[in-house]
């Protein structure tokens, strides 16, 4: 029951509008400042139940932004230097909207 | 001195020289003071030091002479208190003092009624010795430098007293100068007998309303108040004081990790993705134009928007087009505007400082459709662009909009009135030649519906050419600006817009502080000739009293959709309360009107269901726990910004 309680509050799932789930460390989503004000308010459903339905994001772009969250964590403080992120043509307006709700 | 001088009843000023945050200093120039008449829990307030004791009069000096650094030790309340306003105080380098903040400090009597009125407030200032004899009044300068003196040989003898509770520095106490303005301003006095308390949570710290009339649930462990939300609440909540450290230092870290973080954001590698592909317009797909509207505000607010990021928003078939930041775009790149996209109705360019008179000439011939055009900062243009492309587009134009313009003169505006007849909406800001005689051109634009008239140069437009002005064109108006403008008097709006204006929907006075209470409320006031409002902007109208806004409210209550009374501190609840009567309000702001309170919130929300977003900073009678429900939003509440953990 412990542990079950503490991979809940380590990992969160994140659903986008066409249904696909994304399950993801905690400390990773919070570099997107909107999710990370989501879980730490504790007025919000989502702190609670760790659950965020993203309804205007598609599963390609959340895909692409989880693997940029990843990336970050990544090199976030690293000294040497980093690869590039790459994004793909046809996805980068997409992924610049859901990158400025996302604050990220 | 100045301590005696308080304590013989003089009236309070803000006893502290040196460094103030802005905050303070704006308060301080429209004299406006805490008016919290709430006590904060007596056993935690500062003793408040007494008034001629000689011992803190010496120690006070302390180590101002040396450079050492003393940090006094202030109640645990005051810093919590007074977290978040105070300007980032280093450590190292500065001295944190107590200084007093009365309540409502008109009448000494009030004070003491009042029990506690001393917040102690820690302001860090800096030692500046040579300031002090220069402020000081002229007649005690010398003694004042005598004492200076004596005390800084005695405070080499004595070392300082920790945790003194009064340590004020002399050398930021100034004598009182009193508010020229508004100096008998009092709250208290305006409000009715049996009046709500603002009490302190003894569990969570929170602020919460006690109604006349009733009585709080009392804590059962410490005898303390309890705000409703705790009472409802049976579990103990653990006090988080020790908490409250680690999160400080965890928040701080994660700010320094970010600032150190190398990895650019996501935005920025999707922009730099966006112009390095930006030849390939169709690699991004189709895209509605509402999209692109919003991609182009993300760019701008990015601060990325230039020439070659601007090819992303032009197309052939293109009509309209807003640009928000054109400050990265050269002249040729704004020129490319009028290339590829010839069929724009509707242009609209923000920050556009390099847009120069080729360019403008170049928009005259080619953008053969242009019907509105909006130009913010085109401080490059001259008049004879202007004349020109007014005669080219003649007829045709239908809105005009002009910003920050240092360049647009009489001729031009003569022009603009002479060669477009059929102009709907005019709005010029921040003009600085703007004076009376453009209003006499601008007079014969019959067919205008909205006309926005901002920030001329301070005395330039006066009363009577805008009443001749409104007179002319008032009949269509639907929308009248009048912002800014302080030196407007009364004939404005009983001679103009009362008479004039039968269709106007949307008024705009702001900062217009020369108009009197009777000359608004005579306005609106049995006003049948116009059915209501249904945006009232009154921001800034500081001397407006509760006879001004009833009448307003009374007129537009049915139509009444946004309204802003910022700053009209003169309003007290009573009128605040009429309110109620507005149910199709949708958008309000209240800051600054003091009496606002949480009984006033509550009958609005009650009544007017399409209520959805509330400006309430500096509302302080606003508690946390004022009425509310889903899809409101309540903004600047002063206990959402200070953080419950630290109190």
């Amino acid at each position: 029951m412990a542990t079950q309680a503490a991979s809940d509050d380590e990992y969160i799932t994140l659903e986008s509008s066409d249904k696909f789930i994304f399950v993801i460390h905690r400390d990773v989503a919070t570099l997107s400042g909107t999710i990370k004000n989501m879980l730490s308010s504790g007025h919000f459903e989502e702190s609670r139940s760790n659950f965020i339905t993203l309804r205007d994001i598609k599963a390609v772009i959340l895909e692409k932004v989880c693997r940029y969250w990843y990336y970050k964590a990544k090199h976030l403080n690293s000294v040497t230097e980093i690869p590039h992120f790459e994004i793909e043509p046809e996805y980068a307006l997409e992924t610049l909207m859901a990158a400025d709700f996302l604050d990220t | 001195m100045s301590r005696r001088s308080r304590a013989n009843g003089n009236t309070f000023v803000n006893n502290v020289r040196g460094p103030t945050s802005a905050l303070t200093s704006f308060l301080n120039e429209r004299g406006i003071r805490r008016a919290n008449p709430a006590p904060a829990p007596a056993a935690e307030a500062p003793a408040s030091p007494s008034p001629d004791s000689p011992d803190i009069e010496q120690s006070e000096e302390g180590t101002a002479g040396t450079s050492t650094v003393t940090t006094t030790t202030v109640s645990e309340r005051t810093v919590r208190l007074t977290r978040g306003r105070r300007a980032a105080v280093s450590a190292s380098t500065s001295r944190s003092e107590s200084i007093d903040i009365d309540g409502v400090s008109d009448d000494d009597d009030e004070d003491e009624k009042d029990g506690v009125n001393l917040v102690q407030l820690p302001v860090s200032t800096r030692p500046v010795r040579s300031t002090r004899s220069a402020a000081a009044s002229s007649s005690n300068a010398a003694a004042s430098k005598a004492k200076g003196k004596a005390v800084e040989t005695e405070s080499k003898k004595r070392p300082r007293k920790k945790g003194d509770p009064d340590s004020s520095d002399d050398d930021y106490v100034q004598e009182n100068a009193g508010y020229p303005s508004r100096s008998n301003f009092s709250h208290k006095r305006r409000l009715p007998r049996a009046t709500n308390k603002i009490e302190f949570c003894s569990r969570c710290r929170a602020r919460f309303t006690v109604k006349a009339g009733t009585t709080p649930v009392v804590d059962e462990d410490d005898g303390g108040l309890l705000c409703p939300t705790c009472a409802g609440d049976a579990a103990p909540v653990t006090p988080s004081q020790p908490k409250a450290k680690p999160i400080k230092r965890a928040r701080r870290k994660a700010q320094k990790a970010e600032i150190e973080c190398q990895v650019p954001s996501l935005q920025d590698l999707c922009i730099s993705k966006i112009a390095s592909c930006i030849e390939d317009v169709e690699g991004f797909g189709d895209i509605s134009s509402i999209s692109m509207d919003k991609i182009c505000k993300i760019i701008c607010r990015n601060r990325s928007l230039d020439t070659d990021t601007l090819q992303l928003f032009l197309d052939a078939r293109l009509t309209d087009l807003t640009l928000y930041d054109c400050t990265n775009i050269t002249a040729n790149g704004l020129q490319n505007i009028a290339q590829f996209s010839p069929l724009l109705r509707s242009l609209k360019l923000k920050l556009c400082g390099r847009i120069n008179n080729e360019v403008l000439d170049f928009y005259s011939e080619h953008l053969t459709e242009l019907t509105s055009l909006s130009l913010f900062g085109p401080i490059l243009i001259l008049e004879p662009s202007y004349i020109k492309f007014f005669e080219s587009v003649g007829e045709r134009l239908e809105r005009f909009e002009l910003k920050s313009s240092t360049r647009f003169s009489l001729k031009a505006v003569t022009a603009l009135c002479e060669s477009c007849p059929n102009l709907t909406h005019l709005r010029l800001s921040d003009c600085n030649l703007m004076d009376d005689n453009w209003l006499a051109p601008i007079s014969n634009l019959t067919q205008l519906k909205s006309l926005r008239i901002r920030n001329p140069e301070p005395d330039k437009v006066t009363t009577e050419a805008v009443v001749k002005l409104i007179q002319a064109v008032g009949s269509g108006l639907e929308e009248l600006e009048l912002k800014g403008i302080p030196s407007l008097e009364d004939p404005v709006l009983l001679d103009a817009i009362r008479p004039c204006c039968v269709r106007l929907e949307r008024l705009n006075l702001m900062g217009c502080e020369d108009f009197t209470t009777e000359g608004v409320e005579s306005l609106f006031k049995g006003w049948s000739l116009n059915r209501g409002l249904s945006y009232i902007n009154l921001e800034g109208c500081v001397m407006l009293k509760d006879e001004a806004f009833t009448a307003a409210i009374n007129h537009s209550c049915d139509t009444l959709e946004r309204l802003s009374i910022k700053c009209m501190d003169e309003l007290t609840k009573d009128a605040l309360m009429a309110l109620n009567k507005c149910e199709n309000l949708s958008i309000l702001d209240a800051s600054w009107c003091r009496a606002m309170d949480d009984e006033v919130m509550e009958g609005l929300v009650k009544v007017a269901p399409k209520l959805s977003k509330v400006t309430v900073w500096g509302d302080h009678r606003l508690t946390e726990c004022c009425p509310t429900r889903q899809g409101l939003k309540i903004v600047g509440r002063e206990g959402d910004y200070i953080d419950l953990r630290f109190m």
